[in-house]
């Protein structure tokens, strides 16, 4: 209760304060603002003109001096609103004693707020009356009757309100904290993740569906209307026809190379699973890049080797095959990590029962293999739905929402709440297969709940069929290596396509992008330490405690895993480009963004590697006097290390190669390389875009690397964990 | 480590969780009072999902009780977090931190208490010295035996120097040779120490052998407290007497009460007890429960219950006879075999008692 009657106090002394400051600045500017008369007549308009220069959307009233009555007469010079007010209060007895005063030189502000309507809109506007002095100083020439509308007193009004009602909101829930938990530590913890996803998640989103019902400030369902005219639905089917196509290719490529790498003999497993695993990591626009260089209008392949003219790899097809290679490493993980979990002696008793191989692996393998299946197409579908550099690039005459949504804020059109729109379009699709393939095909696995992984491998494969298998992998490997390659070729090549003679130039690329390399870098290092520790506190907090609003924070966490990354750049840009929070324009908004969007995946290893580590262990540690950040510190941190290094890492590579939400975010100061080399690429300075490229694989390959031997030495901590 | 004991007392504890689907609320526990006094052991014994590690995890400060009042001496800890609580848990799965050596292990609690670094050396090695691992403080907790690295858990908790220890289930995932020398072990310890502590378990032996006191527990409700004796020679319930030991129930009738006995009506056959239940009186259908080292073989017609011998069971010191009867299985247990007269299998037989070694009891209401 007194914190309340203390905001309050605080609220209305601060507000009135305010009130009486930007009052009494408005008198001085007044005061200032008539000095500035010019002597002839003739300039008055002009210079009665400029006064909402000084004080926002303020008019103005020049009233001339008439000697011989006695009186100020109303002069035409002035805004016709300031005429209209005076020809309605001229009877005013205010309005006369301010007058007076002019004539005494003294300047007035009338008691009374008055309402005009100015541009089409009733404002409230404050008048105040101030006279023109004559150069001797002691006589008024005139007086100038100044509209100064309240409104631009009022944003500040609102804000301070926003703050108060804020202030009481988080007074409130650390006064429930301290009162009705045992534990104010966690009751913190849990308080801080609320605000961040309340902050970063839900309102973000809530104003972008706020905007795209809103024209002009008024309610409308324009910007949807617009949306699902045919124009864009056309967008729609193109991105669903490109998700479906990448989806299905994908699939069945990560099962081929899945299967030969987990369930046959075949010998170099380790460099297939290693080439296959890179397109993973590879930069947005890199094999979009090296297809256009091989395949494009003036490709190596397509024009110096096969001279195609007609043929052109922009377009549906094109999309198709770089999505495809970019993303079949997905399907791949997801397929092989269900393969290897696949008991061996399974298919050993259904051999034993006089199956035939091929009765074997239809009935029995392929059969258990069907969630992972279903799980890496939806997981395909979603990112190729979201993905935006490749389309950016290699569209063509092919219409995808992702793309059609950047135009529309970026466009002509510049219009946010459209582009909103657009990307909630994109959404449907992405969050339903997000949901199927959360509670409806992870609850059908059953190999999770299966015995151990056997250390014999039943070979189900014929060698004929085995040596079909690799040569289709290696067909496909081969190709990826080869978009790498032609990448590197790309950085030494004076002019592509045209001339193919060596030069360093392309090198210089580097010192000229060097503000943007090291911002994004920096801002990368940033994120990940920030996004790594929140995501292993969630963690801990959703495993081991109980709270209320529990399901509620874990949803909100997870939910920018489902959402299109042009969505969450739209709505920062609307959320966060106004009132309370201006953030558009600053590196904070950058690295807020990177945490936020990887947030999910950290904690999903964290929650994992958690659910790993036998509960007593914190316990005990509790136990012997530890509280919460101690035991979090000295306990869970270290022994969760590896998915804590991994979602740095991961945090950072994403960070790093990062395009769909910050491209809406990025500013002169804060540049992304991931944007540079887009703007190379579509000014068709292929050799400078490729150097920025190999750049930035080498470093995401890098932290990759550093990655894999720091978190190698703790395998030893974490089988010891699971057997106790 | 001369530290005052002191007692542990639960005034009506009750807690109830959400069931799975968070709709009705399952009592774990229900008005559990007792008190623990100072220096004494006292066990919880129940089948698993009776409530006992609940009960346990309340007094630790794992769980908050719904109702009730918790106090450790004089001090009410009911909202206490486990940090501030003066016990010290020892877990069934010991607990130990992967990640740090023995030593580091033991020194732990030592290390949030800010004790200078020489005082904690000194004192972490005498206490491993105390459970015979002077030489293992370098080690990594995997790379211990399970006995082993029961000892590490032990030391480290009592290197604290808790007021009250609670021990959850700490032998069960040892071999049962080893089981037993660490009951013992734990015994001596805290009985040198003088420390108050709260043993959960389900496995009766342990409970017989360690306790001052014995729980016994059963879907959240606390059945019976007694000293171990009491409870396997004098339970008040069906429950209890299968729980804590074999036994035989016989359906009875209650009649009356002559001389200090009381005449009940068994399988037509009227039979003499001494001993009964509380909650039994005349007139009730109730059990008759017996030991099965209480029962003894007689020539058919002799005794109370007629039956045949279906299988003997040769273990060294006693014999194990399965009688068939009217009633079912009955076990019978011959000590010294060598001295008696043993009855082959498939022979006639009559299984006898005397009055004062055999008690009646309620039919337990599920």
């Amino acid at each position: 209760m007194v914190f309340i009657a203390a905001d309050i106090w605080m609220y209305n002394s601060l507000s009135t304060s305010f009130a009486s400051y930007v009052e009494q600045r408005n008198y001085n500017e007044v005061g200032l603002f008539v000095q500035t008369a010019p002597e002839d007549q003739a300039d008055m308009a002009a210079w009665l003109a400029g006064v909402s220069t000084i004080i926002p959307d303020s008019q103005a009233l020049y009233f001339a001096y008439d000697a011989s009555q006695f009186n100020f007469i109303p002069t035409s010079d002035g805004s016709e609103v300031a005429g209209q007010v005076w020809v309605e209060n001229s009877s005013n007895p205010d309005f006369a004693t301010a007058l007076e005063s002019a004539y005494y030189l003294e300047s007035m502000q009338l008691p009374s707020t008055y309402i005009t309507d100015i541009g089409g809109e009733r404002t409230p506007v404050r008048i105040f009356f101030a006279p023109t002095i004559a150069e001797n100083g002691y006589e008024a020439t005139g007086a100038v009757m100044i509209l100064v509308p309240t409104t631009n007193a009022s944003g500040y009004a609102r804000l301070l309100r926003i703050l108060a009602i804020g202030a009481a909101i988080a007074f409130f829930a650390i006064a429930w904290v301290i009162t009705f938990t045992r534990d104010p530590v966690t009751g913190f913890m849990v308080l801080g993740l609320f605000m961040i996803v309340a902050i970063f998640v839900a309102y973000p989103l809530f104003e972008a569906v706020r905007l795209s019902f809103l024209r002009q400030g008024h309610f409308s369902f324009d910007a949807w209307k617009m949306a699902l005219s045919p124009s864009y639905i056309v967008a729609l089917w193109g991105s669903l026809r490109l998700g479906v196509s990448t989806a299905t290719i994908s699939t069945i490529l990560g099962f081929l190379i899945a299967f030969l790498v987990e369930r046959t003999s075949f010998k170099q497993k380790k460099l297939i699973s290693t080439l296959a695993t890179m397109p993973v990591i590879s930069p947005p626009f890199s094999l979009s890049l090296s297809v256009i260089l091989l395949f494009g209008n003036n490709g190596l392949i397509s024009k110096q080797l096969l001279n195609l003219t007609n043929t052109s790899i922009y377009g549906l097809g094109g999309l198709t095959i770089v999505q495809t290679i970019s993303m079949f490493p997905i399907a791949f993980l997801t397929i092989s990590g269900v393969l290897r979990q696949i008991d061996s002696t399974v298919e050993d008793a259904s051999l034993d029962l006089s199956a035939t191989r091929w009765q074997t692996f239809k009935s029995i393998t392929f059969p258990l293999t069907v969630p992972g299946i279903l799980s890496a197409w939806m997981l395909v579908f979603t990112n190729s739905l979201a993905d935006f550099a490749n389309p950016l690039l290699l569209s063509g005459n092919l219409r995808v929402l992702s793309t059609e949504a950047y135009m529309m804020v970026t466009g002509r059109m510049n219009d946010l709440g459209g582009g909103a729109v657009l990307s909630f379009l994109l959404l449907l699709p992405t969050v339903s297969a997000f949901m199927v393939q959360r509670f409806w095909v992870s609850r059908k696995s059953f190999v999770t709940v299966t015995g151990k992984p056997s250390t014999t491998l039943t070979e189900l494969t014929t060698t004929p069929v085995r040596r079909a298998m690799a040569i289709v992998t290696w067909a496909v490997l081969g190709f990826i290596l080869m978009l790498y390659l032609t990448i590197i070729a790309g950085c030494f090549v004076r002019n592509w396509g045209i001339d193919y003679t060596f030069t360093w130039d392309n090198w210089k690329a580097i010192p000229d992008s060097w503000d943007s390399l090291t911002s994004t870098v920096l801002l990368a290092l940033i994120s990940a330490p920030v996004a790594g520790f929140i995501a292993m506190m969630a963690a801990m907090l959703i495993v081991r405690k109980k709270f209320p609003g529990k399901r509620l924070l874990e949803v909100l966490m997870m939910t920018p895993y489902a959402i299109p990354g042009t969505l969450i750049g739209i709505a920062y840009v609307i959320a966060f480009n106004k009132q309370p929070l201006i953030l558009v324009g600053t590196g904070a908004i950058i690295v807020i963004n990177y945490v936020i969007r990887e947030l999910p995946v950290g904690l999903e290893n964290g929650i994992t590697a958690l659910h790993q580590i036998d509960p007593s262990i914190e316990e005990a540690a509790q136990d012997l006097g530890a509280d919460m950040p101690t035991v979090f510190k000295t306990i869970v941190l270290p022994l969760v290390r590896p998915a804590f290094i991994s979602s740095m890492s991961y945090t950072f590579v994403r960070a790093m190669t990062a395009v769909s939400a910050i491209i809406f975010l990025i500013s002169a100061k804060w540049y992304h390389l991931t944007i540079k080399i887009l703007s190379y690429s579509e000014n068709l300075r292929f050799g400078l875009a490729s150097v920025l490229c190999t750049v930035l694989i080498v470093i995401v390959l890098g932290v990759f690397g550093l990655m894999q031997v720091l978190v190698k030495d703790d395998k030893l901590t974490q089988k010891t964990i699971s057997t106790r | 480590m001369e530290k005052k004991s002191v007692s542990v007392t639960l005034q009506n504890v009750t807690k109830k969780f959400k069931d799975v689907k968070g709709k009705a609320d399952v009592i774990a526990v229900n008005a559990a009072d007792f008190v623990v006094e100072p220096g004494e052991l006292v066990t919880l014994l129940g089948p698993s999902g009776c409530g006992k590690t609940t009960t346990l995890r309340m007094v630790a400060g794992f769980e908050l009780p719904t109702e009730g009042k918790i106090l450790i001496g004089d001090t009410d800890v009911t909202m206490l977090p486990p940090n501030k609580r003066d016990t010290a848990t020892m877990f069934q799965s010991y607990g130990l931190f992967p990640h740090m050596s023995v030593f580091d292990n033991v020194a732990y609690g030592l290390k949030l208490r800010k004790i200078p670094v020489d005082d904690i050396k000194k004192r972490v090695n005498e206490s491993l010295d105390l459970v015979g691992l002077a030489s293992y403080g370098d080690r990594a907790p995997s790379k211990l035996s399970g006995g082993q690295q029961q000892r590490v858990a032990l030391a480290r908790s009592l290197i604290v120097t808790p007021s009250v220890l609670l021990l959850d289930e700490p032998l069960s995932n040892l071999d049962a040779l080893l089981r037993e020398q660490m009951r013992v072990e734990i015994k001596r310890i805290q009985k040198t120490l003088g420390i108050t502590a709260i043993y959960v378990t389900h496995d009766r032996v342990e409970a017989m052998s360690l306790s001052d006191r014995v729980i016994v527990m059963k879907n959240g409700f606390i059945r019976q407290i007694g000293a171990p004796d009491e409870i396997y020679e004098k339970p008040d319930s069906r429950f209890v007497a299968g729980f804590v030991g074999k036994a035989a129930f016989f359906p009875v009738t209650i009649g009356e009460m002559v001389q200090d006995l009381w005449s009940c009506e068994l399988g037509g056959k009227e039979v003499k007890v001494a001993q009964i239940a509380p909650n039994v009186k005349k007139g009730d259908s109730a059990v008759l429960m017996a030991r099965p080292e209480s029962l003894r073989l007689e020539e058919k017609g002799k005794g109370h219950i007629d039956g045949k011998v279906r299988m003997n069971v040769y273990l060294g010191n006693s014999m194990e006879s399965f009688v068939q009867t009217p009633f079912g299985e009955v076990l019978v247990q011959i000590d010294d075999p060598h001295s008696k007269k043993v009855y082959k299998e498939g022979a006639d037989v009559s299984i006898g008692f005397s009055p004062d070694r055999v008690r009646i009891l309620a039919e337990d209401e599920e």
